[in-house]
């Protein structure tokens, strides 16, 4: 068996830490309870099963600022980094008392005063009354969102490579394609070529459709989960070269996405005859902030932000990552691609 | 014994099996539906406010979960609302299938901050002001907290509600389980060969997604397990249980040859989930040792399929289960010796669990309960058998749901 290993840089995992429990004392939080995978991995660095969709709203992770210290939701050590020592774990439990009895028991928790939540169901309230009947129960996702939109420098290093095996995977299905497969066999490729890489969960997965009737071109959007940070890239394939229209489409709405951008800045980028398009943070999956027509009323994009850049044109669609820098910003694309959308 | 036992186990699953029905997907809808209805009725729930994934699904008919990860499950999120006395479910999501029966709305977003207020907006225009009203819900986001969308609402757990409504599946729910888990089975058996020495576990698990995609499945639903198993406690990661560390779902181990490899897996089918559970070895054929271990698990699945019919108690099931092993409980102490699978997959009705003896001489089967029946038997030194099959309660007894996969390569 392979021993107990830390799953994440330790320099990594120490410096998110630090973020969340110091916006925690920013805004006078005692303790933070989360619930989400994404969410506990940024705050822990621990690396659990992938499971799809949503869960039941549970105290996954709970966080106490006066001690810094973290407690899990976890029948084993195995993916639990060595700074969330084993007695800081409560195991799976189907039952509310035993779950209230461990959570009881983290000192720092039924003295607190302000609890942030990430999302609340009936069951938790309840609970968390009666356990801290003297705490006010606060929402706190905005407070994970603010922690997790700045990439550190880290982050971005592991969402470059998170990209690349995207990357492969788009390579392997357009081999697919130009070989005479159809949508499934380029699906299959992408997620074989991924798999090789060691990689088989999704963010938003693969997903290819296609355009018309007859096969191709088809679009492909890959998402994969590459060490707890997406990978991200679409195309409509066989690709568009780079006089393209969709190509200076997207090049012109990456460019818009500047610190201090507003939504109606990346509004005014969106070319004539766009048909489609979404930007939205990028990090351990999808993030704030979410502009598009209708959406990110309020949203300023910053400096250290990675960003989904998506758009339609001409039944030509296409997605890259791109690195908010402190004056511009760059698609995260292949050193000396042709059709990339970054300036030469 | 040699292999008779587990004879015995495929033969009475044989007997016992259904051949696959076609699913009214609309009947489906219906059903469900009215079932809701009766449970809110019950409760003195006026509204149903559902943003879990599925409980989305079994309210409004859309498979929530499309394979994808958390986030964005969480932030593309539909949502539904159930308005008791009327005929069909509000449906707040973007491209919704024409063939759904649902009153739609656009997208409601309700993460973020301007889509929290549009939320509020939506429901009031659904069903008036909530002030004082009866308002069962699963999950508020940060944003509807912030926006004080059930503001003045008296709020209900809406757990309570979809829990009473599907504690039993209707036919067609049952089809899908089946159809699922008959699908998960024929994907399995496809690519076992590809778990040999030296293959990676993301190998084989990449050989499984492809599988499903050729196959035409609409999602998986777990990053599926292939886990080698330690022969000792003691050599695997420390538990709060003490007993063996399964599903880890970390690290993407290189199997050797001989590795006892145990397999877990789910997939989707009409948003209905399957829960494929066996035991691999690699390269080679079981010992006796091992065999033994198939054996005595085989023997507590008969033990308790014996018994199982309307009536009996969840108590009962367990009782039987430790009878047919010495005495002690076959099955992992943070899991169950069998779970309810639906929309979820794990639901009730939970059988073994840590609610206590209790809980479980209180669980009456009935016909149209789900188990998933997952005995463990562990013998420390040789190692564990871990494997899983799905039946139905029936009127009389119970039918298997699923394709037949026997359990190679054990006899």
């Amino acid at each position: 068996m392979t021993p107990t290993t830390p799953t994440d840089d330790t320099e990594l995992r120490a410096a998110r830490r630090d973020r969340v429990f110091d916006a925690m004392a920013t805004v006078g939080l005692d303790v933070l309870v989360l619930a989400r995978r994404d969410s506990v991995a940024y705050a822990t660095g621990a690396r659990s099963l992938w499971t799809a969709g949503s869960r039941p709203f549970g105290p996954a992770c709970v966080l106490v600022e006066s001690a810094r210290s973290i407690h899990m939701l976890s029948s084993w050590d195995d993916g639990v980094p060595p700074e969330v020592p084993f007695e800081h774990l409560y195991g799976v439990t189907w039952n509310g008392a035993v779950l209230a009895g461990a959570l009881a028991g983290i000192p720092g928790l039924p003295t607190a005063t302000r609890i942030g939540v990430e999302a609340m169901s009936p069951g938790f309230e309840h609970m968390a009354r009666r356990l801290a009947p003297e705490a006010g129960l606060v929402p706190a996702d905005d407070l994970m969102r603010a922690v997790r939109a700045l990439k550190l420098s880290a982050e971005v290093a592991r969402i470059r490579a998170a990209v690349a095996v995207a990357q492969a995977g788009m390579e392997a299905a357009g081999a697919a394609l130009a070989g005479g497969g159809g949508p499934t066999a380029a699906r299959v490729a992408a997620l074989e070529a991924a798999a090789r890489r060691g990689v088989t969960v999704p963010t938003s997965g693969v997903a290819v459709s296609s355009v018309g009737a007859t096969g191709t071109p088809v679009h492909v959007d890959i998402g994969l989960l590459v060490d707890g940070y997406e990978g991200g890239v679409g195309r409509t394939l066989p690709g568009a070269d780079d006089g393209a229209p969709v190509v200076a489409a997207q090049r012109r709405l990456v460019d818009a996405c500047r610190p201090g951008a507003a939504a109606a800045d990346l509004r005014d980028a969106v070319a004539t005859g766009v048909t489609r398009w979404l930007v939205r943070g990028s990090g351990m999956g999808f993030e704030p902030p979410v502009v598009s027509d209708t959406l990110g009323r309020g949203e300023v994009i910053e400096e250290g932000m990675v960003l989904s850049v998506e758009i339609e044109l001409g039944g030509m669609r296409r997605r890259d990552l791109a690195v908010v820098g402190p004056v511009a910003t760059e698609a995260i694309q292949p050193a000396g691609d042709p059709r990339g959308c970054n300036p030469p | 014994m040699n292999g008779r036992v587990g004879g015995d186990l495929a033969r009475i699953l044989a007997e016992r099996r259904t051949d696959p029905a076609t699913v009214d997907v609309g009947r489906m809808g219906r059903e469900r539906h009215a079932r809701l209805q009766a449970e809110m009725a019950g409760q003195g729930v006026e509204v149903a406010l559902l943003l879990h994934g599925p409980n989305v699904t079994y309210a409004a008919g859309l498979p929530g979960v499309q394979g994808v990860d958390v986030s964005y499950a969480v932030f593309e999120r539909p949502v539904a609302v159930v308005v008791g006395g009327e005929d069909r479910p509000h449906l707040l999501a973007a491209d919704i299938d024409p063939t759904l029966d649902v009153e739609r709305h656009p997208a409601a977003w309700p993460e973020l901050d301007e889509g929290a207020a549009g939320l509020a907006g939506a429901v009031g225009e659904i069903v008036g002001p909530l002030a004082g009203r009866r308002v069962a819900v699963d999950e508020q986001s940060g944003a509807m907290l912030r926006a004080g969308v059930l503001e003045g609402a008296d709020i209900a757990d809406a757990s309570h509600v979809i829990g009473a409504a599907k504690l039993t599946k209707t036919d067609d729910e049952l089809a899908c389980i089946a159809e699922a888990q008959r699908r998960n089975e024929e994907a399995m058996a496809a690519i076992q060969h590809t778990a040999r020495a030296g293959a990676t576990r993301s190998e084989v698990a990449g050989a499984f997604l492809a599988r499903l995609v050729e196959m035409g499945v609409e999602a998986n639903l777990i990053d599926p397990i292939f886990q080698p198993m330690p022969r000792t406690v003691a050599d695997g990661p420390r538990t709060t249980t003490d007993t063996v560390a399964f599903p880890t779902g970390v690290d993407d181990p290189t199997f050797g040859q001989g590795d006892i490899v145990w397999v877990d897996s789910g997939i989707d089918h009409l948003g209905y989930a399957s829960d494929f559970g066996r035991t691999w070895i690699i390269g080679r054929d079981p010992n006796a040792a091992e065999r033994r271990l198939f054996e005595r698990w085989s023997e507590v699945m008969v033990a308790v399929l014996e018994i199982l019919m309307p009536g009996v108690t969840g108590g009962d099931l367990c009782r039987a289960a430790a009878a047919a092993n010495g005495g002690e409980r076959p099955w992992l102490p943070h899991f169950y010796l069998a779970h309810g699978v639906g929309v979820e997959s794990a639901e009730m009705p939970l059988v073994g669990t840590d609610l206590g003896p209790e809980f479980d001489d209180r669980l009456v089967m009935a016909p149209g309960m789900v188990l998933v029946l997952e005995p463990v038997i562990w013998d420390d030194g040789v190692g564990g058998y871990r494997a899983e099959e799905i039946v139905a309660v029936t009127e009389d007894g119970w039918r298997h749901l699923g394709g037949g996969h026997r359990y190679p390569p054990f006899p």
